[in-house]
C-alpha cells in the first residue's frame, strides 16, 4: 500500500485488503475504509470538477458536509447512483466508481473553459440570462448550459431494486451516535422507553472514531447499548427531515456497501424508509468545521483540519507528508499538535489572529512547527495538488513562498442545526462560537453535545475573507463549493440590491441545493455582514430544509412500486375479465374492463361488435364499481328528499328513481338510480368515482345539520357484485336461472326493483337501463359475483352474449344522451345546463342547492348548456375536448364559445356523435358551427342530445 | 341449476409463511354493520351484547364510533334487520375479507405500512386504520395475533403488500 | 405528519386517519329560498381564513368516522383543541 498509510493508526481492518476501481483505475484499500480514505491512501487528491466552473476539486470534508468529491457508483447492468459523497461510500470487493462533470476525463476537462470565461458566469447569472431574448435562450443558452451544468447523470434505466417501509414509535429517538448521543443513549439504556439510536455512517462514534484516547470507552459504549433490550441501534441510517409532531423520516442503507448482495430476487431491499414517531428527540448532530475563504481555498490538497485528523486517527491514512494549517481557531492548533504526534509532518501553523493562547504555541512549537501569527494564505500553487502556499505577514503586507503539500483549514465551527431547524425550533447568534446556536424549541426535542454549543473546541475568530494583498475582483476565494459560489459574488449579490439573506442565497445559489450550506452557509453570512455593514445576526439565516443530505427517490417511494406503487382495486369479476384478454382503464382507483378484443381487433373494430351486440342481442357488462350505499332509517326518505333534486317520499318500496345530487352551489355531483327497498330502507347507487365522495357528502349533512333526522348510512359498494345484462334478449337469458321473481313486463315493469333468487345466490334484481335497451342490473353477494357472472355467460351463449367493456358502455350510453358526470360536466354545470330539468322536484321547498339555482350567474343567460354535434362528415368523430367556435374565420385569438364532452363513432348509427357544453347551446340547435383543429377546421350541425330511439320502445324489449 | 354456488375470493386460500408471521385468509364469516343513537334498543333489537367504548371488544362484536358497532358470526347466520325502529342493520359479509397475521413479527409487518403504535395496542381491541392508503379495520386479538378487516377490492393489494413487507422483514435483523 | 385528538375516540392519531372539512360554525341556513342573494353568497362563497387562530372542521374519516371540530393555528399549524361537532364555539 502507498506511503500515505500510517502503520498502528486507524480503525479499518489491515488483514482485509479490498480491490475497487475509480475512474477506471485499479486500487486496493482496506475492510472499513470508506472511497475517500481508500483514495487518498494512494495519494490521490483529484476527485471531481465542480458544478459551475469545472475547477479540479478534491476532498474538503470526511463526512456528510463534503460538497466536492461527489461520485457516480456502478450497480451493475447500467444502473448506477450519482452524486454519492466519495467520504460516504465504503469500499467493498469490486465496487466501480467514477468522478462526474468531467469530459473526456478528470484530468483534461473542456468544461473547465467556463473557469476561464468566468466573468461571464457572476451571480445571478441565470436570472440575467431569462432576461435576453427567448429565442437566444431556448437555442442557443439552455442546451449549452444543459450539456455543461448539473450534478452527475441522471440514471437512465429502471432501478432493479426493491425498497421497505416501515412505521417506528419510540419514546426517545437520539440522533448522531457521537459521544454526546450515545451517552444520552447509555442513559436510557434498561429503563421502560423505546429508544432508537441512528447515525448515519457505517460505525457508531462520529468524532469519538477519530480520537484514540475514546477508542476504549466506544467500544464498552456500543456493547452496551447493544445488550440493552429497549435500544434500537440503527446505523448507515440518514435522518433527513424532521417533521410535525416529532415524525422524522429516515433512510437505513442496507445493501450498497455489500461486494455481494445476491441475486436480485432473493436480495434484501436496498435501502429503507424509517417513519419514525418519538416521545422526545434528542439531537446530537455535532458540529461541522467551517472553510476560511481566500483564493485557492479551492485547490485539491487543501480541505478541513477536522477532515484530516479523521482520516488520518479514523482510516490511518494521512493527507500529506508536509501539511500546512491555516487557522483562525485553536482546534486547528490542536488538531495539528496531535497529527504531528501522530506522526505527521506538519510544516506550519499559519493563524490570522494577532495573538494566540501561548500554551497552544508552545506545544506547537516543541513539535517542531513553523508558527506564522498574524499571517494568513493569499494563494495556494498547483492545479491538481497542493505544491505550495502563498502566505502574507498582515503587519507588511509582504507575502513568501510556503512548501507543503497540502493544506488545511481551521474556520470555527458551526453546530448541525438542520434538524433542529426543520422543527421549526428558533435559533440565537452565539458570539463565541461565531454561529447560530439552537434556542427555544417547537416540538419535544433537546438538542446535546456539539449541536447545543456544549463541546469545548478551544476559542477562534470569526472572518469573512482572508487579508490579502491581491486585487479582489480578480481572485476566485470560494464560499459554497458545491454551487461554485465565490466571495465576489456575495459582494456582488449586495451591491445589486439583494438586502435579505434569502434573496443573496436565491441569486448566487449559495447554500442551495443538496448541501444546503453544510460549510457555506456561516462565512456566506460573514462576507454580507462585512458588505451590508451590518451585524450578522441583524441579516439572519436561510431557512434549512429537508432533506438533510439527498435521498434516492427509491427510498423515499418505499413499497410503492411496480405491483405496489399505488393501490388497484379489482371487481368481483376482474379475473374473469383478465382471462379473456380484457384491455383495462383506469377508473379512480379501479381498473376496468374497457373493452375484450377478438384476435385482430382494435378497439374500434372490439367496441363496433360489442355495441351492435346489446342493441340486436344481449351484452354483458360489470357494473361493480358503481358506488352504493344503503340508508335506514325512520327519517330516510325525508333525508333523501333533503338531499337529492326529486322528490323521494312518494317512491314506493320496490321502485327506482334517477337521483341528481348538486353541491351547495348548485352545481351537479353526482348522479345514480335508487331503489326503495322497504319504507325505512333504500338501496343507492352513485357513480364509480363519486362513491367516496357522496357518501363523505352525506354523512357530513346528517351528523352536522340534521343530526336530528334518525337515517344511517352504510357502504355496500363492495358488498354487490352487479352484472348488467343489456339488451332485447336479456329476460330470456336470465328466466332460467332466476326465482321467486316475476320477470314478465306487467309484474316487473322499467325502474323497479325484486328481491329473489339467481343461481341459487340472493339477488336484488334492478330492471334499469343505461343503454335504452331492455336491462337489468343483477346485485348478488360480491363473493359469488363471479359464478353468478358465469352461469348468466353460459345460459346466454344460446342468444349469442357478448361481454363488453366500459368504452362500449360509453357509446351506448351517449347514443341515448346520458350524461356522465365528470365527463359531461366539470363541476360548473346545473341541471338546467345539462338538460335534467325534469330530474328537479319543483315543487320541493328545499334541497341541497336549490338556493343556488336562482343566483344571478346561474340564471343569466349565455351559460354553457348541453347539446349534441353531429359532424357534416359522418365518418369524422372529433376529439373530446376540442374548442368550439361560431364564426371560423374570425381573427385569432378566437372567441370559444363551448367545447366537446364526449364523442364516439357510433355503429349502431353508422356515424360519429358527440356531446358539447356549448354557450345558449340549446338556441343553437340547427345552426352550423365550427372545431379548428391543427390544419383544418371541422364542421357540425347542432342537435339535441337524444341520438337513437327517440320513442324509447326499445325499453320492453 | 344443481350447482351449489362457487365462492370466489381474491387472495390465495394457501397461508404465506414467513419466518415469524404467518400471513392467512380467514373463512368467510357473517357481517352486519350496526347503527343505533340508542345502544340499548339496538341490543333489544339484535340480541347482541354491545361494547360501549370506541375501540372495545366484546365477543365478536367491535365498537367502531359512537353508534357504530360491527358485528360477526359464522357464515349463513342471520340477525333480525330492525325494520321499523330507529336502528340500522346492513348484511355486510360481502364487503370485506379477514386476513390474520400471526406470530411473534406480525406487528412489526403491519407497522410497515400503519402509522398507529401497533406493538403497544392493548387487546382486545380493534378500530379502523390504514395501511398506506388503504383503511383497514385492525384488530388485535393476542400479543402475536392480529386481524386486519379489508374491502374485497382492495385486498389482492394489501396481501401483496403484507407478504412483501414480511419477506423484507426476513433480511432485516428485529 | 401530524398527530390530531379525536374528541370521540379521545386519543392521539396519526394525521393520515383524518380529512379536513373546511370551515366550522357556518350553519347551513334554515330556509335558504328567504335569503338574499347577497346573504347566500356570504354563506356559500365567504370565509374567515385567518392568520391565527382557525375553528375548522375535521372527520376522523379512516377511524370512527365522524365530524369535529378544532381549533388550529394557521401559522404554527398547532392544534389548540378539538371538540365534539354540536358543542358551541371554543
Ligand atoms: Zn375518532
Amino acid at each position: 500500500m502507498s506511503g500515505y498509510r500510517i502503520d498502528g493508526l486507524g480503525r479499518v481492518d489491515r488483514s482485509r485488503r479490498v480491490n475497487f476501481t475509480f475512474d477506471g483505475q485499479a486500487y486496493a484499500g482496506f475492510a472499513g475504509d470508506s472511497l475517500a480514505s481508500a483514495l487518498l491512501a494512494h495519494g490521490v487528491t483529484l476527485f471531481g470538477r465542480s458544478f459551475k466552473y469545472h475547477r479540479p476539486r478534491g476532498l474538503l470534508g470526511a463526512g456528510a458536509e463534503e460538497p466536492n468529491a461527489l461520485v457516480t457508483v456502478e450497480r451493475g447492468g447500467g444502473v448506477f447512483t450519482p452524486n454519492l459523497r466519495a467520504t460516504a461510500v465504503e469500499i467493498h470487493e469490486g465496487l466501480v466508481a467514477r468522478s462526474q462533470n468531467r469530459w473526456p476525463s478528470l484530468k483534461t476537462d473542456f468544461g473547465s473553459i467556463n473557469d476561464r470565461l468566468g466573468r461571464f458566469f457572476p451571480a445571478g447569472f441565470y436570472n440575467k440570462t431569462f432576461m435576453w431574448p427567448r429565442s437566444f435562450w431556448e437555442k442557443l443558452y439552455e442546451p449549452a448550459i444543459r450539456r455543461m451544468a448539473g450534478l452527475g447523470d441522471a440514471p437512465t434505466v429502471a432501478d432493479p431494486d426493491h425498497y421497505a417501509a416501515t412505521y417506528a414509535h419510540c419514546e426517545l429517538l437520539i440522533i448522531g451516535a457521537g459521544p454526546a448521543g450515545i451517552d444520552a443513549a447509555l442513559e436510557a439504556a434498561g429503563t421502560k422507553q423505546r429508544v432508537i439510536l441512528i447515525d448515519e455512517n457505517a460505525e457508531m462514534g462520529g468524532g469519538a472514531l477519530a480520537d484514540p484516547a475514546l477508542a476504549a470507552w466506544l467500544e464498552r459504549s456500543l456493547k452496551a447499548l447493544a445488550e440493552a433490550p429497549n435500544v434500537t441501534l440503527l446505523k448507515r441510517t440518514t435522518a433527513f427531515g424532521y417533521y410535525h409532531d416529532n415524525f422524522i423520516g429516515a433512510v437505513e442503507r442496507l445493501t450498497d456497501h455489500l461486494a455481494n448482495p445476491g441475486p436480485q430476487s432473493l436480495r434484501a431491499p436496498r435501502e429503507q424508509l424509517w417513519r419514525i414517531r418519538a416521545g422526545e428527540v434528542v439531537l446530537a448532530t455535532g458540529a461541522i468545521e467551517r472553510p476560511l475563504v481566500f483564493a485557492g481555498n479551492d485547490v485539491p490538497g487543501v480541505m478541513l483540519a477536522s477532515a484530516a485528523r479523521t482520516f488520518l486517527f479514523r482510516d490511518g491514512v494521512a493527507v500529506g507528508r508536509n501539511v500546512a494549517v491555516m487557522a483562525a481557531h485553536d482546534s486547528g492548533w490542536k488538531d495539528a499538535c496531535a497529527m504531528a504526534r501522530a506522526g505527521m509532518g506538519v510544516a506550519a501553523i499559519i493563524d490570522c489572529r494577532s495573538e494566540v493562547d501561548p500554551a497552544l504555541v508552545q506545544e506547537a512549537e516543541s513539535l517542531g512547527i513553523d508558527c506564522l501569527i498574524h499571517w494568513s494564505v493569499v494563494g495556494v500553487n498547483g492545479r491538481h495538488g497542493v505544491k505550495s502556499v502563498q502566505v502574507l505577514h498582515h503587519d507588511d503586507f509582504l507575502d513568501r513562498r510556503l512548501p507543503c503539500d497540502a493544506l488545511l483549514m481551521a474556520g470555527g465551527w458551526t453546530p448541525s442545526v438542520h434538524l433542529w431547524s426543520h422543527s421549526l425550533g428558533s435559533l440565537a447568534w452565539s458570539d463565541d462560537w461565531g454561529a447560530y446556536l439552537p434556542d427555544k424549541p417547537n416540538e419535544k426535542v433537546r438538542c446535546v453535545g456539539a449541536c447545543a454549543g456544549k463541546w469545548s473546541f478551544g476559542s477562534g475568530m470569526n472572518v469573512g475573507h482572508l487579508e490579502t494583498n491581491r486585487n479582489p475582483a480578480a481572485i476566485k476565494a470560494f464560499v459554497d463549493f458545491q454551487n461554485d459560489v465565490t466571495a465576489k459574488d456575495i459582494s456582488l449579490a449586495v451591491r445589486e440590491g439583494m438586502k435579505s439573506v434569502e434573496h443573496i442565497k436565491r441569486y448566487t445559489t449559495n447554500g442551495m441545493a443538496t448541501d444546503q450550506g453544510k460549510t457555506s452557509n456561516l462565512n456566506a453570512l460573514q462576507l454580507a455582514s462585512a458588505a451590508m455593514g451590518k451585524p450578522v445576526p441583524e441579516i439572519g439565516l436561510t431557512t434549512f430544509r429537508p432533506p438533510y443530505t439527498p435521498q434516492t427517490f427509491g427510498a423515499l417511494a418505499g413499497h410503492a412500486q411496480g405491483p405496489l406503487f399505488q393501490p388497484t382495486r379489482k371487481s368481483p369479476i376482474d379475473s374473469w375479465a383478465e382471462a379473456q384478454g380484457a384491455v383495462y382503464e383506469p377508473v379512480a382507483q379501479w381498473r376496468r374492463a374497457r373493452y375484450f378484443p377478438k384476435p385482430g381487433e382494435d378497439m374500434h373494430k372490439a367496441v363496433a361488435r360489442e355495441c351492435l351486440a346489446v342493441r340486436e342481442r344481449v351484452g354483458i357488462f360489470d357494473a361493480s364499481t358503481l358506488g352504493k350505499i344503503e340508508v335506514i332509517g325512520p327519517d330516510a326518505a325525508e333525508f333523501l328528499n333533503r338531499m337529492y333534486t326529486n322528490p323521494w317520499k312518494a317512491l314506493e318500496p320496490g321502485r327506482c328513481r334517477y337521483g341528481l345530487l348538486l353541491g351547495e352551489d348548485g352545481f351537479i355531483r353526482d348522479d345514480g338510480v335508487s331503489a326503495r327497498m322497504a319504507p325505512d330502507r333504500f338501496h343507492l347507487t352513485t357513480t364509480t368515482g363519486g362513491a367516496a365522495r357522496v357518501l363523505n357528502m352525506m354523512e357530513d349533512y346528517l351528523q352536522t345539520e340534521w343530526p336530528d333526522l334518525d337515517v344511517w348510512l352504510t357502504s355496500t359498494t363492495e358488498q354487490w357484485a352487479v352484472i348488467a345484462l343489456q339488451g332485447p334478449k336479456a329476460r330470456e337469458v336470465i328466466a332460467p336461472l332466476v326465482q321467486g321473481i316475476d320477470l314478465s313486463p306487467e309484474a316487473f315493469p322499467h325502474m323497479a326493483v325484486r328481491e329473489g333468487t339467481i343461481c341459487g345466490v340472493p339477488t336484488r334484481l334492478f330492471r334499469v337501463s343505461f343503454t335504452g335497451e331492455l336491462g337489468f342490473e343483477i346485485n348478488v353477494p360480491a363473493g359469488f359475483g363471479r359464478h353468478v357472472w358465469e352461469q348468466v355467460f353460459a345460459a346466454g351463449q344460446a342468444h349469442g352474449i357478448t361481454p363488453y367493456g366500459t368504452e362500449t358502455m360509453h357509446v351506448l350510453r351517449a347514443e341515448k344522451g346520458f350524461i356522465i358526470v365528470g365527463q359531461d360536466t366539470d363541476g360548473t354545470v346545473t341541471p338546467h345546463d345539462a338538460g335534467l330539468d325534469w330530474a328537479v322536484g319543483k315543487k320541493k321547498p328545499d334541497f341541497v342547492g336549490k338556493r343556488s339555482l336562482a343566483r344571478p350567474d346561474i340564471v343569466a343567460d349565455g351559460r354553457k348548456q348541453l347539446v349534441g354535434l353531429l359532424t357534416d362528415n359522418p365518418a369524422e368523430v372529433l376529439e373530446e375536448g376540442a374548442q368550439i367556435v361560431a364564426d371560423p374565420n374570425q381573427p385569432v385569438p378566437m372567441k370559444m364559445i363551448g367545447h366537446v364532452t364526449s364523442s364516439y363513432a357510433s355503429a349502431t348509427l353508422g356515424r360519429s356523435i358527440a356531446m358539447a357544453l356549448v354557450a345558449d347551446g340549446r338556441a343553437r340547435v340547427g345552426q352550423k358551427l365550427h372545431i379548428p383543429m391543427p390544419g383544418r377546421v371541422i364542421t357540425a350541425t347542432v342537435t339535441d342530445t337524444l341520438f337513437y330511439d327517440r320513442e324509447g320502445s326499445r325499453l320492453d324489449g | 341449476m344443481a350447482d351449489t354456488p362457487v365462492r370466489s375470493m381474491p387472495v390465495p386460500a394457501e397461508p404465506a409463511v414467513f419466518s415469524g408471521v404467518t400471513i392467512a385468509l380467514a373463512a368467510p364469516c357473517a357481517r352486519w354493520s350496526l347503527r343505533a343513537r340508542d345502544a340499548a334498543l339496538l341490543e333489544k333489537v339484535t340480541g347482541l351484547k354491545l361494547p360501549r367504548k370506541i375501540g372495545e371488544v366484546v365477543g365478536e362484536t367491535v365498537c367502531l364510533g359512537p353508534d357504530e358497532w360491527l358485528t360477526r358470526a359464522p357464515a349463513g347466520a342471520t340477525l333480525p334487520d330492525g325494520a321499523g325502529e330507529k336502528v340500522a342493520v346492513v348484511d355486510i359479509a360481502e364487503r370485506a375479507l379477514t386476513l390474520t397475521l400471526s406470530g411473534p413479527a406480525a406487528a412489526r409487518v403491519i407497522a410497515a405500512g400503519c402509522p398507529r403504535d401497533v406493538e403497544r395496542l392493548p387487546f382486545p381491541y380493534a378500530s379502523r386504520t390504514v395501511f398506506e392508503g388503504v383503511e383497514v379495520l385492525l384488530q388485535r386479538d393476542a400479543e402475536d395475533a392480529f386481524t386486519i378487516e379489508v374491502w374485497r377490492s382492495f385486498a389482492p393489494w394489501l396481501w401483496t403488500a403484507l407478504t412483501q413487507a414480511a419477506a423484507d422483514m426476513e433480511h432485516l435483523p428485529a | 405528519m401530524i398527530l390530531i385528538h379525536c374528541p370521540y375516540c379521545d386519543e392521539q392519531r396519526p394525521g393520515l386517519e383524518f380529512a379536513y372539512a373546511g370551515e366550522a360554525h357556518i350553519a347551513r341556513p334554515a330556509d335558504p329560498s328567504a335569503l338574499s342573494d347577497e346573504e347566500w353568497e356570504r354563506f356559500l362563497f365567504i370565509r374567515a381564513n385567518p392568520r391565527g387562530r382557525h375553528h375548522e372542521r375535521w372527520r376522523h374519516i379512516h377511524g370512527c368516522a365522524r365530524f369535529f371540530n378544532a381549533v388550529r393555528d394557521t401559522v404554527s399549524d398547532k392544534f389548540e383543541l378539538t371538540y365534539k361537532a354540536g358543542e358551541p364555539r371554543k
